[in-house]
């Protein structure tokens, strides 16, 4: 009922966005779609045939006198396999056949017999079953995520942009930013570290913050320079340490893994904040990069200046007039961000034992369950594809000038 | 983690900004700020001090050898004798830290010089030649970006086996097509150049105006993202190994050291802090020098005035 809804409502919007976007438009984008996905789903799925046996598999091969192309099976099984579940396993993947004949064969049955296959180990647990419980999970965590991100980007990214303009005031002298990393050194090796960050947080913080609310050109400065530091921690790191900090030094965060709505809300929200504050951390300084530079490109349009001259107030004008035309890279990069939320939350979930795609997938790739693997990876990048192109085309229906830049 | 291509974009979103800013200001020449010289300090002595620990070795003051537990020592934390403090076995941080930093550099710089030579030619080519070269290069680019980053490189890693080899090569095909997209971008726009224009009625050939015209003036550019690129690989190189998918054991990487670190966390918090706080200030230097690179010679109709 609710896939058919889904669906219902996609074959609407696509009707609608090929109304407004011209028939030949859409029909050349969704073609080129199509082009890329047959490719990459074709890729996945003769890479396969390229995996390397290490010498456990390949005595495991010759023992059991199967040809080498059942390789896979036999790394999947385990290498105690017998010959009947091998030859079993060949016969059902068609890996005796040739490339093209085993990607329609798998195509055919993902898009014809609706069966997405099953990993082997958990009982050959189908696809379809560990999606539907776990890509949930998954999902609440992305969505958390974005909307945080978004709610920290949006508001910082309009107001640097606003600053940036404007005059800067006095200054907090440069070269006290070697003095400082120094002093910070010595208070580590003296004191230990945990001194030194709380010094360093204790100072940065409110410098930064003090920035901000100060306004001119330094609250841009300060945003920047925020975005730029948040940029260049990797995820895994600010994960580790996020989780040191709230969970196990101290009990503010519960490692006890989802908890679902019908638990209750506070404790579905509960057990998912912590990760989804990693991970908003780490899409917000894109956005807001994003979100700046394209406010600052259309303040500069003269559809500012006639707004000023008519005496609109700054606040409207910034948020009424200069926020919607600027969102259009924020929100495909959100689009696409969101599409790839699998390859998003590999790391997070892994850091905090949460049982996702993501985990499932590192999972199955630790056991080497190509197959399982496979599958997964053409579901995300079908969804990738459809994402790109939806949005591509929606943008012209909004705004015929894309059209015309096409070239991008 | 966001996609590699979204990351370089919001890079290169910015420049033009900064670049409209300083045409509308007064033309002088710009000192380059405090952080950019930092940086270039913090990537000059990192590189030293990683070659000379890999041919010294531990002959060097404070280096002993990264494997050697020392039972007296057991997850001490940072003392004058180690500065960055001993693992759960006693092992000197500092000496792994340095020895990990090779494998790190290699991999972002060969990375990024596969991205520059395929992807920049690829770009050059699509963008100068356009037609069915243009068509073909771009559905490269789209096919290559339309699967998922991490997802990719996993996939391949584990495929074909943790060899460095592999991981360099699976790292290569996110840096190739997010490169060739952004060359092929400003190739475009120097091609429309009234000079490009003037040599092309002169009647010179179009292979050798690519070299002598059109190249020159993508390099700059093309310099700059390698910066922002070996940054965004080193990354993703920490990330597979914090997940033990990068280069096999024994080779000591960054995020090796970390995921070890992690596991009892509370008693050696220092063994995840310290190489975190290294990758932190190599990719920031990075990206500050990537960046201000890209600000000054990135190519765009509003820089030029």
């Amino acid at each position: 009922m609710i896939l058919f809804i889904i669906l219902f409502a996609l074959l609407t919007l696509i009707v609608w966005i090929v109304k407004a976007a011209g028939w030949r438009f859409a029909l050349k984008r969704f073609g080129g779609a199509l082009l890329v996905l047959v490719i990459v789903t074709f890729g996945v799925s003769v890479l396969l045939r390229f995996a390397s046996a290490d010498e456990e598999v390949q005595a495991a091969l010759e023992e059991l006198d199967v040809s080498p192309n059942a390789q896979p099976c036999v790394t999947a099984l385990g290498t105690g396999a017998n010959k009947e579940a091998v030859d079993a396993c060949v016969e059902d993947r068609g890996l005796d056949d040739g490339p093209v004949q085993q990607y329609l064969s798998w195509v055919n049955q993902i898009v014809f017999e609706q069966d997405l296959g099953y990993a082997f180990y958990k009982n050959q647990e189908p696809l379809s079953e560990v999606i539907q419980q776990r890509m949930p999970r998954t999902a609440w965590l992305f969505l958390y995520s974005q909307l945080l991100a978004l709610f920290l980007a949006v508001p910082l990214g309009i107001w640097s942009a606003y600053q940036a303009g404007r005059a800067g005031r006095s200054k907090i002298p440069a070269w006290l930013l070697p003095l400082g990393i120094g002093a910070l050194v010595l208070v580590g090796i003296l004191g230990g570290w945990k001194l030194s960050s709380v010094v360093f947080l204790g100072i940065i913080v409110p410098a930064v913050v003090f920035h901000l609310f100060r306004g001119g050109r330094d609250a841009d400065g300060a945003t920047n320079f925020l975005a730029f530091a948040l940029l260049s921690i990797p995820v895994f790191v600010l994960g580790v340490t996020l989780r040191y900090v709230f969970a196990i030094e101290r009990d503010i965060f519960q490692l006890t893994g989802y908890k679902p709505w019908s638990e209750g809300a506070w404790e579905h929200l509960s057990s998912v904040w912590l990760p989804a504050l990693v991970l908003g951390l780490a899409a917000t300084p894109v956005y807001l990069r994003l979100l700046r530079a394209d406010m600052i490109q259309n303040l500069q349009q003269d559809f500012v200046s006639v707004a000023k001259a008519k005496g609109m107030s700054n606040t409207h004008i910034l948020l009424r007039h200069v926020l919607r035309p600027s969102t259009v890279t924020l929100i495909t990069v959100l689009g696409l961000n969101i599409a790839q939320l699998v390859n998003g939350a590999i790391v997070v979930e892994f850091i905090f034992d949460f049982d996702g795609m993501g985990s499932y997938l590192l999972e199955a790739f630790a056991r080497r369950e190509f197959f399982a693997v496979q599958t997964v990876v053409a579901l995300v990048a079908v969804l990738f594809i459809f994402t790109n192109t939806v949005i591509d085309v929606l943008y012209t229906a909004v705004d015929p000038r894309v059209k015309a830049d096409d070239d991008r | 983690m966001s996609n590699v291509a979204d990351q370089i974009a919001s890079h290169s979103a910015d420049a033009a900004v900064a670049q409209e800013e300083a045409a509308e200001g007064p033309k002088t020449k710009k000192k380059s700020p405090l952080v950019f010289k930092l940086s270039v300090v913090w990537l000059v002595f990192l590189v030293t001090v990683t070659v000379l620990g890999k041919i010294f070795g531990e002959s060097l003051p404070l280096l002993v050898d990264p494997n050697e537990r020392n039972a007296d020592k057991i997850a001490a934390g940072p003392s004058w004798s180690n500065l960055m403090g001993n693992a759960s076995f006693g092992q000197d941080i500092l000496s792994q830290v340095v020895e990990g930093a090779w494998i790190s550099l290699f991999v972002g710089l060969s990375v990024t010089f596969v991205g520059i030579i395929v992807g920049g030619a690829m770009g050059l080519v699509a963008g100068y030649y356009r037609g069915r070269t243009d068509s073909l290069v771009r559905l490269i680019i789209n096919v290559t970006l339309s699967i998922p980053a991490l997802l990719l490189v996993i996939f391949i890693v584990t495929i074909r086996g943790q060899e460095l080899f592999w991981v360099i090569a699976a790292l290569s095909l996110l840096a190739i097509p997010a490169l060739a997209r952004i060359v092929r971008a400003s190739t475009l726009q120097v091609a429309d150049r009234e000079y490009v224009k003037a040599a092309e009625v002169l009647g010179v050939k179009k292979s050798v105006i690519l070299f002598r015209e059109v190249l020159p003036n993508v390099l700059p550019s093309m310099l700059s993202f390698a910066f922002l690129t070996t940054g965004i690989i080193i990354v993703v190189e920490g990330t597979l190994s914090f997940l033990g998918l990068s280069v096999k054991p024994p080779t000591i990487t960054w995020g090796k050291i970390i995921a070890e670190g992690q596991i009892k966390i509370d008693e050696t918090p220092h063994m995840v802090i310290m190489p975190s706080l290294v990758i932190f200030l190599t990719v920031l230097s990075l990206n500050f020098v990537g960046d201000q690179l890209l600000k000054r010679y990135d190519i765009r109709e509003a820089g030029i005035g």
